[in-house]
């Protein structure tokens, strides 16, 4: 359909092709990810093979301080002048075997087993076996130093191959001096990201790859090191939560994944809207102490959310405050279960967290209607519209397009919106039908984190952080793929 | 010759040695996890415990304040970091068990403790045979408090709760708990068991639910929770409007607080023909497996002695903590205690708790909330046995 | 569009005689009824906002009040009346002189300083080497870090308390140890940061560099003094976060009363059973922590809505 043809569409028409375009581009969507996804995998495979040829073309070619850097790192760098390249390098690889010795090769060698030495006792003395948690722990540290080694390794082989290369060429090699001098310079990213990829590193990716492993364990309270031992169990934990049939895992955990989605969806975009309102209201010519209101609804931002949050949800209990003035004034005869029945308690909460979540939308807002040019509202004036044709045509356009990467992260980031369902419900109430200490207000992150410390059931609460991470990143790559079709509508308008 | 002579010279060193080290007692730090309310109590026993026993007056004894649910939780999260001796209920030491954070009670203490504390307690720090840990009090179980001049028959439950709305006060009772449920259901002559074996591990369950008894305590709690009376919890100080309370001990000083003169204890009431039941409760100290002969037994010593019959007893002068002690309970002053007079009655009515896996908790709590909600209102006798049958089936899959 | 049609005329035909123009002139009668319309709205939108007002602030309002009713001669637990028979200062009285609270408050305001500037450290490096620099395995650094964040984070809990254990940073250690946690993924947060840093004009970093200065220079010397906003905003978030984290807080002090913070301490106040009649107390100590951070939040405010807005507008 051509553009002319787009505009000659009735209303009711254009929304409904609106509407089928996007449908149809969602599977589209789909299938761009995971195109990007294969294409970066090949990507890799090359990669890694035009490195191996690398390699072996150098050792065929290098002479002979390049071979003997094959085995003893950073000799070629010394012997060609480059002394603090060559010192670090020998200093990395006496690290390396020194670790490996001592300390990685025996927990690795336990890897495909995680320990089979269980707890003894001596008389009445425990004498503890071997502890399956550090060996995974440990176990997959020791990979990832390997594969740093291979890496340095193969920066070293590289470096001997340009330094035999400048010297034929007659070029020289940069000294330590000019080495330092370059990580303030040239090489400046790599003093930035230094000790923030150590932190990431050290405390995002290996506790992250951990639980992912121990999805495939069999780590719960009844195989708790140091006094027992746990092993690998394959697929079993995702067969038990993604299996149906009774009050069980499978179901619960798609009543919950369900809830979820529902609870994201009206906690992102009816704040979003009413938060506008609220902003649109308030900036309205006319409107006096505009400071005074905004700096009110700031204030709840300020106020940390487990003293408002706790405060809250003790107002709204069977005997609290509420329901308490409520019967005073014979409004209702009994208490209304603002907890205790399912769908109260999600209504209180999206409510609640209207609440929480109004005053900052409120400020994005404001911020952003100010840029708002404001003879657009002029002309729009001028051509008699009124007040909901220009929120409709200019304020909610320009919003959206302005928010819009805003407003996927905020989506997101409700999924994941622990505080607000931790302290005012705890996830209750809970029901016969909801296996696992599953509640009706529970998301899959409050499941998990009960899972986790209440239950110690570990491995089932990997398995709900593996699976949330696979619908995360499902909606990013959805949602960014039709991002630019979304640009180009408004564009269009 | 020379060789053997000095073998044997080597091997009596060693035994010397060894003989030694036991005498020498204990000398470096222990750690002691107990409630905040019997810190200072603790932290002053222990001073009387190192007084008495000269060879562990060098120790350093830390009393942390960490509540008995907090300490089960966290003992089971980190065993190696968690404290020596530490204060949980009973209903935890399947999992502490299972764990690996109790060690079994030495043996000449077993013999002591089972001597000397009441056949209930007993019951609840074994599993299968074996003792895991040292009984300290028998006052977690719970009874009705209720205020005199607004219920004056507290023998049945119809009655209280008419009383109740009469004077528009409310009763409390935690009817989503699994722990306060039972008091219909064992009432109603249902019982629920786990059996277990001695390395904590769950072998069997045994649950009679689903019958015609089952169906009865359903349907009495679901009428308590229709009665406008009726707030579902169990804490005293959240209780803006109290009238009557389903609760234990620990509250005592709050719930007098709150009703003054007019605070009275009875066992609980009958409801629908049958005498309301439950759980009899315990606490009780246990001690962490120890990789050190000496600190083992000098933990095993303290624990013994802050479970003994005297300590007991000066606990309960303190605190108020009803003693598992048989000679202690026979105290005057602990006679003499209107709120463990009423948890006495009581407990004649009670099974002594058993180990349930941390899922029926959750289980009895979906259960009781599914009553709050209403949703089992209407329901006719089929459709409360099917739940009550389905609730069966559950609870039965936590055996593997 | 289309004029709305009204039934008042809106326009008259006024003739100038001395300019000879012929112009329209909005009747006085629309003019009048526009005004009221225009009244109209407004007084509705004031009754909203003095309602919102009303619901937004009330719950602070009944804290601070019940803040005021002392645990020893009133209740301290619930009461279904909110303003205390007897004003007293006894909670506060508590909080400054027995119990631990603090400890608790001096430990977490500890922590949000030291993270305060060791967050915004990290977090300015990362976004400044990935906005300014062009680098091999930039892109990978980006996409990494995006799929690392899509991980819930309570997944690694278990992982990191063991991890923090190893070093020694539990229990006693546990204020160091939270610090570790806080600021060791802090790089990841760079988006608003490299957003603001992305309006800057490249030409500046140009022109220094062609006069000779480092990398190193251009950042310290002429790009920071020009980031006075996203600094104080990355300051500011880093300061607030320590506040209010239960969670992690209380599963690396385990047990240790002297290595919690205000969250862990206020939350078991409420929510445990040991503690009876802490209800006042809760309400009191509450009051104490968000008096600061909310005197924080609202003079540091125009910073706070620049950082969102410039980042989040930017994506």
């Amino acid at each position: 359909m051509t553009d002319l043809d787009y505009l000659k569409l009735s209303k009711p028409a254009k929304i409904g092709y609106d509407f089928l375009s996007f449908l149809k581009r969602i599977p589209m969507g789909i299938v761009r990810g995971v195109q990007k996804l294969f294409r970066s995998i090949w990507h890799i495979i090359c990669l890694f093979g035009a490195n191996v040829k690398d390699v072996i073309m150098t050792f065929v070619n290098g002479d002979w301080k390049t071979r003997i850097s094959f085995l003893i790192m950073g000799f070629g760098n010394c012997a060609r002048g480059q002394w603090l390249r060559g010192i670090l390098f020998f200093l990395f690889q006496t690290v390396f075997n020194l670790y490996m010795f001592n300390f990685g090769m025996p927990y690795l060698a336990k890897f495909s087993t995680l320990g089979d030495i269980p707890t003894t006792k001596k008389g009445r003395v425990t004498v503890y076996g071997d502890n399956s948690f550090f060996i995974l722990l440990y176990g997959i540290l020791t990979i990832f130093f390997i594969l740093a080694f291979i890496y340095t390794w193969r920066v070293n082989v590289r470096q001997n191959k340009l330094g035999q290369k400048y010297l034929k060429e007659g070029k020289r090699l940069q000294t330590g001096k000019e080495d330092l001098q370059s990580m303030a310079d040239e090489q400046f990213h790599k003093t930035l990201l230094a000790l923030p990829t150590l932190g990431i590193f050290t405390f995002t990716v290996l506790p992250i790859i951990f639980m992912i492993l121990v999805a495939f364990t069999n780590f719960d309270y009844e195989h708790q090191p140091p006094s027992k031992l746990f092993t690998w169990v394959g697929w079993d934990n995702f067969h038990t939560l993604l299996s149906s049939g009774g009050a069980n895992y499978g179901d619960t955990f798609r009543q919950v994944l369900f809830w979820t989605l529902v609870w994201a969806f009206f906690a992102t975009f009816l704040n979003y809207f009413m938060g506008m309102l609220v902003a649109i209201m308030i900036n309205k010519k006319g409107i006096r102490f505009k400071k005074v209101w905004r700096t009110i609804l700031v204030m709840t931002i300020a106020i940390p959310q487990f003293v408002s949050l706790l405060y809250v949800s003790k107002m709204f209990a069977a005997d609290g405050l509420i329901n308490g003035t409520l019967m005073r004034w014979k409004w209702i005869s009994e208490p209304i279960p603002f907890w205790t029945n399912a769908h109260w308690a999600r209504f209180t909460v999206i409510l609640i967290n209207l609440w929480i979540g109004i005053p900052y939308l409120m400020l994005i807002a404001t911020g952003i209607l100010m840029n708002i040019p404001a003879d657009l509202y002029e002309s729009a004036r001028m051509d008699g519209a009124n007040a909901i044709q220009m929120y409709m045509k200019i304020t909610l356009p320009y919003m959206l397009f302005v928010t819009g990467p805003y407003l996927l992260t905020s989506f997101i980031g409700n999924i994941n919106n622990f505080n607000v369902i931790f302290l005012l419900t705890q996830g209750k109430p809970l029901s016969m039908e909801l296996a696992g200490n599953a509640g009706y207000t529970d998301l899959l992150i409050t499941w998990l984190y009960k899972m986790t410390v209440s239950d110690t059931n570990y491995k089932i609460a990997a398995v709900i952080g593996i699976l949330v991470f696979i619908i995360t990143v499902i909606i990013n790559l959805v949602v960014y793929n039709l991002m630019p079709s979304v640009k180009n509508e408004e564009d269009f308008q | 010759m020379k060789k053997f002579l000095s073998l044997v010279l080597a091997l009596a060193m060693l035994l010397s040695v060894c003989a030694f080290a036991n005498a020498e007692g204990f000398n470096g730090e222990i750690k002691v996890w107990v409630a905040e309310a019997v810190v200072d109590f603790t932290n002053q026993q222990v001073e009387a415990f190192k007084a008495a026993h000269p060879e562990y007056a060098g120790m350093t004894v830390t009393v942390q304040a960490v509540g008995e649910g907090d300490a089960a939780s966290n003992m089971i999260t980190d065993v190696e970091g968690g404290a020596d001796i530490f204060g949980f209920a009973q209903d935890q030491l399947a999992r502490l068990v299972a764990a690996g954070a109790l060690e079994v009670v030495e043996e000449g203490n077993a013999a002591v403790v089972e001597a000397e504390n009441d056949a209930g307690s007993v019951a609840a720090v074994k599993m299968g045979d074996v003792m895991y840990a040292y009984p300290m009090t028998s006052d977690n179980g719970y009874f009705l408090y209720y205020d005199k001049s607004v219920v004056t028959d507290p023998s049945d439950l119809d009655k209280i709760l008419a009383d109740c709305e009469k004077a528009g006060k409310s009763f409390y009772m935690e009817i989503n708990s699994g722990w306060y449920q039972t008091a219909f259901f064992f009432g109603a002559g249902c019982s629920l068991t786990y059996d277990t074996d001695a390395d904590g591990n769950l072998v069997a369950m045994n649950c009679d639910y689903a019958s015609e008894n089952g169906v009865k305590a359903l349907k009495s709690m679901i009428k308590l929770a229709k009665s406008p009376a009726f707030v579902n919890g169990s804490s005293a100080s959240n209780a803006t409007n109290l009238g009557a309370i389903v609760d234990g001990t620990w509250d005592a000083n709050a719930v007098k607080e709150m009703l003054g003169d007019n605070f009275a204890a009875a066992k609980l009431p009958v409801v629908d023909g049958y005498q309301l039941g439950g759980f009899g409760g315990f606490k009780m100290l246990g001690v962490k497996p120890q990789v050190d002969e000496n600190k083992l037994a000098a933990c095993d010593a303290l624990a013994a002695f802050l479970t003994s019959g005297e300590v007991q007893l000066a606990r309960y002068n303190a605190v108020q903590w009803g003693p598992s002690n048989l000679a202690a309970q026979q105290d005057e002053t602990v006679k003499a205690n209107e709120a463990l007079a009423a948890l006495a009655a009581q407990l004649a009515f009670t099974m002594p708790q058993g180990q349930y896996p941390g899922e029926y908790w959750s289980l009895a709590t979906a259960l009781g909330d599914d009553i709050i909600a209403d949703k089992l209102d209407n329901a006719s006798d089929e459709e409360l046995l099917s739940t009550l049958t389905s609730f069966q089936t559950t609870a039965g899959t936590y055996v593997k | 569009m289309t004029t709305k049609k009204t039934s008042i005329p809106e326009v008259d035909i006024e003739i100038d005689q001395e300019k000879g123009v012929i112009r329209e002139v909005k009747t006085e009668k629309y003019l009048r009824s526009k005004k009221n319309h225009e009244k109209h709205v407004n007084r509705s939108i004031y009754t909203i906002l003095v309602i919102m007002s009303i619901i937004w602030l009330a719950p602070f309002v009944f804290l601070v009040l019940q803040s005021f009713r002392s645990y020893l001669t009133e209740s301290g637990g619930m009461v279904d009346y909110v303003i205390p028979h007897h004003f007293s200062l006894d909670n506060y009285r508590y909080l400054f002189q027995d119990g631990m609270f603090f400890r608790w408050y001096g430990n977490t305001l500890i922590i949000a300083l030291v993270c305060a500037v060791i967050q915004t450290c990290m977090v300015l490096s990362v976004s400044y080497a990935l906005s300014r620099m062009r680098f091999r395995g930039r892109k990978l650094f980006m996409n990494v870090v995006l799929v690392l964040g899509m991980f819930p984070g309570f997944l690694t809990m278990i992982a990191l308390y063991f991890l923090l254990k190893q070093l020694g940073l539990t229990q006693e250690g546990a204020i160091p140890g939270l610090i570790l946690i806080y600021c060791a993924s802090s790089g990841m947060g760079y988006y608003i940061s490299k957003g603001f840093f992305d309006t800057i004009p490249k030409s500046l970093d140009e022109s220094a560099r062609i006069d000779g200065a480092s990398r190193a220079l251009v950042f310290w010397k002429i790009i920071m003094p020009m980031s006075k906003p996203i600094v104080i905003y990355t300051i500011m978030m880093a300061f607030m976060a320590p506040w209010g984290d239960y969670v992690f807080a209380s599963y690396v002090a385990l047990g240790r009363a002297e290595s919690y913070n205000v969250a862990v301490g206020l939350y078991r106040w409420v929510n445990t059973n040991d503690y009876q009649g802490y209800f006042t107390r809760f309400c009191a100590g509450g009051v104490l922590v968000a008096i600061p951070i909310t005197l924080l939040f609202m003079f540091l405010q125009k910073y706070y809505v620049e950082g969102v807005t410039g980042g989040a507008v930017k994506g």
